[in-house]
């Protein structure tokens, strides 16, 4: 089966991903601020101070898709990390330990370290043993835990309170490592622009709703990149609307991302990041990926008139944030709205928050909707127990099953 | 000594002083971490016990659970699906870290237990989080007195700061009594008190503590001498480990454990808002590892050595919890560049298995500090 590459994604690596550590290199050798921001942290508000961002779970993946990942995570088990921790930090601090033939000349150094609570514990103490190996500060958002609603407009008050309270402080602590002021006129505007490339990222979606798919998790792993990592910019806002108009295109002429489009799946959780083939393999069988959690967690709108206020909001009700019930309800819709009729549960060796409750999520989700899932026990980084024939032949039996 | 026997059997979700507390039909409360508030919830007539799992080896959390997951969360998962926690009225959980808050999810939606409440603790002490703390504190007073149809009144919790207050002074009575050598209470003896005293009202326990800390002064079976050691880690919910390390001459005189020093080092200020001293106690206390920053827990266990003429120390990460594994290289590098202290680094699960490998390594390491 021939499979289809979209114009807006040729070059992807080459157009966007190494001017991004060649910017973030030069500018530590000009002496600019350099911050490593965790995913779930609010980097409106680096983008809008002028702070270089550089995001270590980014450089993990790279690593990954480069096929170097590996020796980086044995780097830090040597040093007496547990190999038992997400792959993630196990890579980059082992790319900090005398890591050779690093990719992009290796993760810029950071002269502040930012991270949020939201998603996991790993964010913060990964950031935490980083500045005291970096010696540079470490700033924290304490994200209250959302066990009641995943819904942005029913928080307790006092949630919203501590998140922007938090946020006050954190922006006067960059102010004072980084010498610039915070201008409210550039922090309304990259929120401007952060919400106008959720909406994009959001019709991206929705075209994808439709059958033909025009769209898959290939793609969507890549251009995720802009709504996870710099949101608020004019570069975002451009890549998305170049996507959409091909995406648009596409579905006028009824043409899918696989010619024979069988399967629709929703992919939870990260992918493989260091066999990227399998998403193609999965087209060879006429299966697409229409949907990824993934994909439906960094959007949010944001009030320019509230800032600080729409941030906590956004956050606060983020997936990784919540109770199960967030992620039950988040699956079955995406399975729902996508008309998906299977769902891949990849787990992560190393995290908590998404390999707990799987068989809950699995058991709720198909009593919601009917539709079965496949828990794929893997890791996105650390290739060492992948057994690539053993993980095909689940897939392929388990496509087999669904109708 | 018979009471240190005492101690050693309260450790049981069926000790005589909950099943009398139950027989005056007043409420039960399992809780999951040592931030949990447990003056509040004394306070309204409820007995806060921790929730401590056994040495089974999970079989029924098995199918919720793979194998990366804590396994202390994991074995009191299996206990409350095996019906062991049916005395309960209810649990309560903090904010501490992914494992338990996530198998929290499956409590909910998996055992028989209908009561259950999740503390927002925050992850930092700053003024900020202290308030915000403050807030969600007296939403669990609110949970608690409709819930359990109780009253908690400002003068309830001045009284159980005051019992709470002095069974941790009285606790740290205990810890004295392991300065000397050899210690005049073993590593695991010391545990198993500590641990009882998370198992029953605080007033009887503080009535025990007193008996031993007398009858003490005439102990004649004293402890063995031995390489003395401070054991750090999480959670240990019984002694089998500490008398796996006493059984290769091991001492163990401090600890840095949630289920040691951490639990009731501490004391809560007297005066003031009581709410408010309970919210500054927690968040400033020896910090668990899930917390901002873990200087100041590095510092006690720095600390500990010095005031315990410790000669090793054995760290101990639960497999898969995060929070510790990441702290571990990190204290063993400071304690051996620093201190110049021998450190080893070791891996368990809390039902022990593996525990041969265990015990030749912990062997080894005490071997090299005889030489």
């Amino acid at each position: 089966m021939s499979e289809r590459r979209l114009e807006t994604l040729r070059g992807f690596y080459r157009n966007y991903v190494k001017p991004f550590y060649e910017v973030a290199h030069k500018a530590r050798e000009e002496g600019k601020l350099v911050a490593w921001v965790a995913s779930t942290f609010p980097v409106e508000i680096i983008l809008a101070m002028d702070i270089i961002p550089v995001w270590p779970e980014s450089y993990a993946s790279l690593c990954a898709a480069r096929r170097v990942s590996v020796p980086l995570c044995e780097l830090a088990e040597r040093k007496g990390f547990s190999k038992d921790l997400c792959s993630y930090p196990r890579c980059v601090l082992g790319s900090l330990f005398d890591g050779e033939n690093l990719p992009e000349g290796g993760i810029p150094r950071p002269d502040i370290l930012v991270a949020s609570t939201c998603a996991c514990d790993t964010h913060l103490k990964w950031f935490q043993v980083a500045s005291r190996i970096f010696k540079k500060p470490f700033l924290l958002l304490d994200v209250p835990y959302n066990v009641e609603s995943a819904n942005a407009e029913n928080l307790p008050d006092y949630y919203i309170q501590h998140y922007v309270s938090q946020l006050e402080d954190l922006i006067s602590l960059l102010e004072k490592h980084s010498g610039i002021g915070l201008d409210e006129g550039k922090l309304r505007k990259t929120l401007e622009l952060s919400s106008r490339a959720s909406e994009l990222w959001l019709k991206i979606q929705d075209y994808r709703k439709k059958v033909p798919a025009p769209m898959g998790a290939r793609e969507a792993f890549s251009a995720v990149y802009f709504i996870l990592c710099i949101p608020g910019t004019e570069q975002a806002v451009d890549f998305y609307e170049r996507l959409c108009a091909e995406l648009e295109q596409m579905v006028k002429q009824g043409i899918g991302v696989v010619e024979d489009e069988k399967y629709r799946l929703v992919w939870d959780n990260l992918p493989l990041w260091f066999d990227l083939q399998m998403f193609p393999y999965l087209r060879s069988l006429g299966a697409v990926v229409v949907a990824e959690t993934f994909s439906h967690v960094w959007t949010g709108s944001l009030d320019p008139s509230k800032p600080y206020e729409s941030l906590a909001r956004k956050h606060l009700s983020n997936m990784s944030n919540c109770a199960i019930e967030g992620r039950i309800e988040l699956i079955a819709g995406l399975v729902r709205d996508f008309r998906a009729n299977g769902v891949i549960l990849p787990t992560n060796w190393g995290c908590r928050m998404m390999t707990i409750g799987e068989t809950v999520v699995k058991k709720k989700v198909q009593e919601m909707t009917g539709v079965s899932s496949l828990i794929l026990d893997v890791d996105s980084t650390d290739w060492r127990n992948y057994d690539e024939y053993r993980v095909k032949t689940k897939l392929e039996t388990y496509l087999k099953t669904l109708t | 000594m018979e009471i240190l026997e005492q101690f050693r059997n309260l450790i049981s979700v069926e000790n005589k002083f909950i099943k009398g507390w139950k027989h005056q039909n007043k409420p039960v409360l399992g809780y999951a971490c040592s931030y949990t508030p447990e003056e509040i919830i004394y306070a309204g007539e409820i007995l806060p016990i921790r929730v401590l799992g056994s040495l089974e080896p999970p079989k029924l959390a098995d199918v919720y659970l793979p194998v990366n997951v804590c396994s202390f969360a994991k074995c009191c998962f299996d206990e409350a699906l095996k019906g062991e926690y049916r005395l309960l009225d209810g649990y309560v959980v903090s904010n501490s870290c992914d494992n338990q808050n996530k198998i929290y999810d499956l409590w909910r939606h998996c055992t028989a237990i209908n009561k259950t409440y999740f503390i927002n603790t925050p992850h930092s002490s700053t003024e900020n989080a202290i308030k915000f703390f403050y807030e969600e504190l007296e939403r669990f007073k609110e949970w608690l007195t409709k819930e359990f149809d109780v009253e908690i009144s400002e003068e309830n919790l001045k009284d159980a700061i005051g019992i709470f207050n002095e069974n941790r002074r009285l606790l740290k009575s205990v810890y004295e009594l392991r300065k000397r050598s050899p210690p005049l209470v073993s590593g695991s003896e010391a545990l198993e008190i500590v641990l009882s005293s998370m198992m029953i009202p605080k007033d009887e326990h503080n009535k025990l503590l007193r008996v031993l800390l007398e009858e003490n002064e005439k102990r004649e079976d004293l402890p063995e001498k031995g390489v003395r050691l401070l054991v750090s880690g999480s959670v240990m919910g019984n002694s089998e480990l500490f008398r796996l390390i006493e059984s290769v001459r091991g001492c163990v005189v401090a600890d840095d454990l949630c289920t040691g020093s951490r639990y009731f080092w501490n004391l809560v200020r007297e005066n003031g808002d009581s709410t408010m001293a309970i919210a500054e106690r927690y968040l400033c206390k020896i910090p668990c590892p899930f917390m901002y920053s873990s200087e100041e827990r590095f510092k006690h266990v720095r600390e500990m050595v010095k005031l315990f003429d410790v000669e090793g120390v054995l760290i101990f990460s639960l497999k898969s919890c995060d929070v510790h594994s990441f702290d571990a290289p990190l204290l063993a590098e400071e304690l051996r560049e620093n201190e110049g202290l021998p450190v080893s680094c070791l891996e368990w699960e809390h039902s022990l298995s593996g525990i041969a490998q265990l015990r030749t390594r912990i062997e080894a390491f005490i071997e090299m500090l005889e030489e």
